[in-house]
């Protein structure tokens, strides 16, 4: 029987087996040196989340699990990224341990096929959506609803934020970064403090500070209160979103003139300065993919979008404006983004 | 039970080095293979353990970098060094025999890698094709039919030898 001579053919040369120690040795030594490599490579992470917006606290990065394993398994993954690109950031207001987080800011970035510039899409957090399972409710609601354990469970509350999103504006979300209040004050601090121009005065209804109309340099702690602000603004939460990506467009620019980018010195500052709340998922091959797209952007100045939106009866709630959303999405899926805001001048944001 | 990845390549690495002979047929490539395995199960160490057998997933891990070895590196290496060592002879046993098994060993290296993988699984590691099919990320039907097609080569492999 051919089978009886192959598994004696198979016992027979168990004898080739190499002795375990010198491998053993050999396997400590390679890992150590890539273990090195790979914390150069951790750092452009934190590139990604500074270039990706509000970007730099990473409290928790999630990349698509089933990539990675395929990775990690070596088996057959999605090219390196070359067409367009969707980064989801959620901006979380985790200040009280009370009730579940909820997500404040949710912003897309854009990063077209051609690697023009990034364009930052804003959705409001008053949105009213579908919440898949939990019916219509405001877009912010979405993470605490994922999130809801004891502790919060963010993973779960981006995957279902990202699940909302993907819904409402049919865009595959590619990444996403959640990103927390103290690790975006410390990063900003590390940068020496983001420059914003503000078309008007802005008062804090949690300090006493007060932000002048017009330019200012501000560090970590009035940037975090500059961003929490929303009751007191002309248009509330739109105002926010618009000041999210003043700031957003502010701190790209501040790092890129410091090379942070590029300075794999300043990215290390950069990455101890996110500290605890700073967690890089390992073997995340895409999210490295993803770095590997910032030197190919030709200008990191982001063009400031927001989804087109209408009040809903009472005055907190918004919806999709029915004649200029579809168009805006379909640009958006379509990746004509630039030609969308070239016709559309009046609902281009200021990021200077 | 979570384990470290100390106490797995304690309990688990003599096995591994067994199957990546099996699989390569030389000691040589079978080393670089399973180093190469090793490092990244090392270094990405808290996802295998999160597996439900981290032992399977590494299996499977390295499986895959035996069969594609055009995505991975270590193929490429072991080519540029040469040919595979041949003078590792295989202790004998009874004279007849030994020249069969010689051969069937030769014949076994001239299988696309796949095919030889799931005669491993199957005729040397003992797996049931269930588990063979989770390992290389196949249906069982294409295990079978696998294995069917292996065997009939080395039948052929056989006849022509023997006429």
């Amino acid at each position: 029987m051919i089978e009886d001579d192959v598994r004696a053919a198979f016992a027979q040369h168990e004898a080739l087996t190499p002795p375990t120690g010198p491998v053993r040795a050999a396997i400590d030594r390679l890992a150590a040196v890539r273990r090195r490599r790979r914390q150069r490579l951790r750092a452009g992470g934190v590139a990604l989340a500074l270039f990706g917006v509000l970007g730099v606290g990473i409290p928790q990065l999630t990349p698509d699990r089933a990539a990675e394993d395929a990775a990690m398994l070596n088996e057959p993954v999605p090219p390196a990224p070359a067409g367009a690109l969707n980064v989801l950031l959620l901006g979380l207001d985790a200040t009280s341990d009370q009730r579940p987080p909820l997500a404040d800011s949710v912003l897309l970035v854009h990063i077209p096929a051609d690697r023009s510039r990034p364009f930052l899409v804003s959705l409001p957090r008053d949105l009213q959506v579908a919440i898949p399972g939990h019916g219509r409710d405001k877009l912010n609601a979405a993470f605490a609803y994922g999130s809801r354990s004891d502790p919060p469970d963010l993973a779960r509350g981006y995957d279902l934020t990202r699940r909302t999103v993907a819904e409402l504006t049919g865009v595959r979300v590619d990444a996403g970064v959640v990103l927390t209040y103290p690790a975006l004050r410390r990063l900003t601090d590390t940068v020496d403090g983001v420059e914003v121009c503000l078309p008007r005065e802005i008062r804090s209804i949690h300090t006493s500070r007060v932000f002048p109309a017009g330019c200012q340099r501000l560090g970590g702690a009035a940037s975090v209160d500059l961003l929490r602000q929303r009751r007191g603004l002309p248009e509330g939460g739109l105002d926010r979103d618009r000041n999210a990506q003043l700031f957003a467009a502010g701190l790209v620019r501040r790092a890129a003139e410091q090379g942070v980018l590029t300075n794999p010195v300043r990215l290390s500052e950069l990455l101890r300065a996110g500290g605890a709340d700073l967690v890089v998922d390992d073997g995340g091959l895409p999210l490295l993919d993803l770095v590997r797209v910032l030197p190919q952007l030709k200008s990191v100045d982001p063009v400031g979008l927001s989804l087109p939106v209408k009040p809903l009866d009472g005055a907190r709630w918004v919806r999709p404006d029915p004649t200029a959303t579809p168009e805006f999405l379909a640009a958006l899926r379509e990746d004509r983004l630039a030609q969308w805001a070239a016709q559309h001048p009046g609902r281009v944001n200021r990021t200077r | 039970m979570l384990v470290t990845y100390e106490e797995f390549a304690d309990s688990r690495l003599a096995a591994l080095l067994r199957y990546a002979v099996m699989l390569t047929g030389d000691p040589h490539q079978a080393q670089d293979l399973v180093q190469e395995t090793m490092v990244r199960v090392q270094l990405n160490w808290r996802r295998v353990a999160r597996a439900d057998s981290p032992e399977r997933y590494v299996r499977r891990m390295l499986t895959n970098q035996y069969v594609d070895w055009r995505r991975g590196s270590w193929m490429r290496r072991v080519l540029l060094r040469g040919e595979p060592d041949e003078a590792v002879p295989a202790p004998a046993d009874h004279a007849q025999h030994a020249v069969d098994r010689d051969q069937v060993w030769s014949w076994l290296a001239r299988l696309p890698r796949r095919q030889r993988a799931t005669l491993v699984l199957r005729y040397y590691e003992d797996l049931p094709d269930a588990e063979i099919a989770e390992i290389l990320g196949c249906a069982v039907g294409t295990v079978r039919s696998s294995i069917s097609r292996a065997l009939t080569t080395l039948r052929t492999e056989y006849a022509e030898a023997c006429s």
